[in-house]
């Protein structure tokens, strides 16, 4: 039996690390009934642990598989060698949602299209680690632990003297060497949608540490081909990289959604003159498809020639006919997910359903095959947290953050998340689950 | 961060005319509170009667309840404190996570004195604490001498305004509209922040009067007018020379 390592004790008083988050403003948004609330992300000061041989397997499968990921990524928007050659279906590839015709032929700065990779693992109880889905567009929540350490460090000292902690605390440094090293000339800037943004505090958090502009689309405009910043006096200033925290489809009106209020008119011709790199790229969105997830071991085999470090979760595809097969015969023991849904939305386990509610469901599976995958639910490691003083075990998830510029590297911390419902096994801010502090012992 | 976008130039103006507005109103509510204490329970109507507000209020209670804590009157001190830190959180990159952090404990401040047992004035010394670590650590972090101007500007104009309103010594006021002039000295000609002449002199004029109060509508009409855009000066008449 797999024997995770654990501190068993909280870090500091929990109390006490939740009242500086308040104080710090470490809060995220959320729209409930058409009103929009902060709230608080709780935390709970029992870290995760990750022992250091456990993380130097993760970090050589994180970055084998984020390499593979940008490699897929290049060949998809150009050549589609892995298409010609039949280890990924064209299907999967032109009708995901991801997928942006508009950026067919274009290079991105460096040829990085994923620069801030957000992993979403899951260790089982015999301490396999699986990958549950790739978020490659704008993985978020890197800041929580980020300053969740340092007040922790402030609550608790010694523990962190007592442990053989690797300190994250340079998450910041990493963002901003991936910014520098893709700029195209011009100052760095982070584009937020704005003040009512769920993770605004993210966005700002990440401005003030990495000493870059934080910009709404309105401060921004494109003349010639290039991106500009106009200041408050007048004096323009040309943006090199713009770490984007905007969806592709509302970044920019002329290519994308007319509607969109919140792009920037004619940021891709900029980006097709590559005069900006837009951290993360456009189009991304095709190789985290859930869809495609399924593939993404063959790609490590396809582009690199490696077996994979890392496993994905067992995982079908209704699309074939023998997956579906499998799907339909052993629904009340898979977890299904709708492909074109993000954020613990659209999360179905087949055991919660009864009735007309299962079949209907079935029946959605059974002719709208492409729109969702069925993968077996990992006996996920639980993890103890406390509630009301007392300690329980939950369900609990981890993201860990790659960063690629001149190398890829994977951020030695994480976001672990965990669920507060003790029969769930969702996770998401969103749905009310919190958070722990990850770490990553150096010996 | 040195470069200021338009959004965050406004912001900053208008942070520093909230974090103002409360450090100013709570002390003059607390004047009235402290002559409650001896059992003067009208003087209030003053306060109202300055600031130009209606007297909705049964009694000094009330009154005091109302301005302090009333997160829906806009004329409270909660309310200016919740403005502040609007504006102060989209400007963290500029102001430092820290310096919003005591904007932040000062609303939890202010949210619980509203139930503790302390004595009200004892109660809230915190939030004067704060505002005070707040506008230091604003100086101590902000690397962008264009900022802290726009901010400071912001706090000059706010305090000119309650100061001519709420009858504040004519000494207090010159200090204050001197800070004011060598603020506005400091912003460049093409910002929003370029002074309306015509409204410096009148304020030139009338800070310069012990019973400024004669012209009191007329100066606070001229900091509203601050920086409206100076007209286009007329084109000077050519001469001709007649041949």
């Amino acid at each position: 039996m797999y024997k995770a390592p654990q501190i068993t004790t909280p870090v500091g008083n929990a109390d006490e690390i939740n009242a500086l988050m308040s104080r710090y403003g470490v809060k995220f948004g959320i729209y409930k009934n058409g009103t929009f609330k902060e709230q608080l992300f709780p935390f709970d000061a029992i870290p995760r642990v990750i022992s250091h041989k456990d993380f130097e397997k993760m970090e050589k499968g994180l970055v084998q598989r984020v390499d593979a990921l940008n490699m897929f990524l290049y060949d998809i928007y150009h050549d589609k060698h892995i298409i010609k050659d039949g280890i990924v279906p064209e299907d999967f590839v032109y009708i995901s949602k991801g997928y942006l015709p508009q950026c067919e032929g274009v290079t991105p700065p460096k040829n990085i299209y994923s620069h801030i990779s957000g992993i979403d693992l899951v260790q089982a109880k015999d301490g396999e680690w699986y990958i549950l889905e790739d978020n490659l567009r704008i993985p978020s929540g890197a800041s929580y632990p980020l300053i969740a350490r340092e007040l922790s460090r402030i609550a608790a000292p010694n523990v962190f003297s007592d442990n053989a902690v690797v300190d994250n605390r340079n998450y910041a440094i990493m963002l901003k060497d991936v910014m520098d090293y893709c700029n195209c000339g011009g100052v760095n800037a982070i584009l937020t949608p704005g003040r009512y943004n769920a993770a605004y505090f993210e966005h700002s958090y990440l401005a003030e540490r990495t000493d870059s502009l934080l910009l709404q689309s309105n401060e921004l405009f494109v003349e010639d081909n290039v991106l500009y910043h106009r200041d408050y006096s007048g004096t323009k200033s040309r943006v090199g990289a713009l770490y984007r925290r905007i969806s592709d489809e509302y970044l920019d009106p002329m290519t994308f959604e007319p509607e969109s209020l919140i792009g920037i008119p004619n940021l891709m011709d900029v980006y097709r003159a590559g005069n900006v790199a837009i951290i993360n790229a456009l189009g991304n969105g095709v190789a985290d498809d859930k869809g495609i997830y399924y593939f993404v071991p063959k790609m490590i085999k396809y582009y690199l020639d490696q077996d994979p470090i890392l496993k994905n979760a067992p995982t079908y595809l209704p699309f074939y006919e023998e997956d579906k097969k499998y799907v339909l015969d052993n629904f009340e023991k898979l977890v299904i997910k709708d492909v074109s849904e993000a954020g613990g939305y659209g999360v179905v386990f087949g055991s919660d359903l009864k009735g007309e509610e299962l079949e209907k469901m079935k029946n959605l599976v059974k002719t709208q095959s492409r729109r969702f995958i069925a993968q077996e639910v990992i006996d996920f490691l639980d993890l103890p947290i406390i509630e009301d003083g007392k300690e329980v075990m939950r369900k609990a998830d981890l993201r860990a953050f790659v960063l690629s510029g001149s190398q890829t590297k994977v951020w030695a911390s994480g976001l672990t998340r965990f669920s507060r419902n003790p029969d769930s096994f969702v996770v998401n801010s969103s749905q009310g689950g919190g958070f722990k502090d990850t770490w990553v012992l150096s010996r | 961060m040195g470069v200021i976008s338009i959004e965050h130039s406004d912001k900053l103006f208008w942070l520093g005319r909230y974090s103002v507005r409360v450090f100013t109103e709570l002390e003059s509510v607390l004047k009235y509170y402290d002559n409650m204490i001896d059992g003067d329970v009208i003087s209030y109507k003053e306060y109202l009667k300055n600031l130009g507000l209606a007297d909705d209020y049964k009694n000094g209670q009330e009154f005091l309840q109302s301005f302090l804590y009333d997160e829906n009157n806009v004329n409270s001190i909660a309310y200016s404190l919740n403005r502040a830190y609007d504006n102060g959180i989209v400007l963290r990159e500029h102001i430092s996570t820290n310096a919003l952090s005591y904007l932040q404990l000062a609303i939890d401040t202010l949210r619980n004195s509203k139930s503790s047992t302390n004595a009200l004035r004892y109660s809230l010394i915190p939030l004067r604490d704060n505002m005070f670590a707040f506008w230091g650590c604003v100086d101590n972090y902000m690397i962008s001498d264009e900022a802290n101007t726009i901010l400071r500007l912001g706090k000059s104009i706010e305090r000119l305004d309650l100061y001519f309103r709420l009858g504040y010594p004519l000494s207090a006021i010159d200090a204050e509209f001197k800070l004011l002039c060598s603020r506005l000295l400091k912003m460049p000609r093409n910002s929003p922040y370029n002074y309306n002449r015509k409204s410096l002199t009148v304020l030139t004029e009338v800070t310069g009067m012990e019973n400024y109060r004669v012209r009191l509508g007329e100066a606070l009409q001229a900091l509203a007018n601050m920086f409206t855009p100076n007209p286009t000066p007329k084109p000077q008449k050519q001469f001709q020379f007649q041949q």
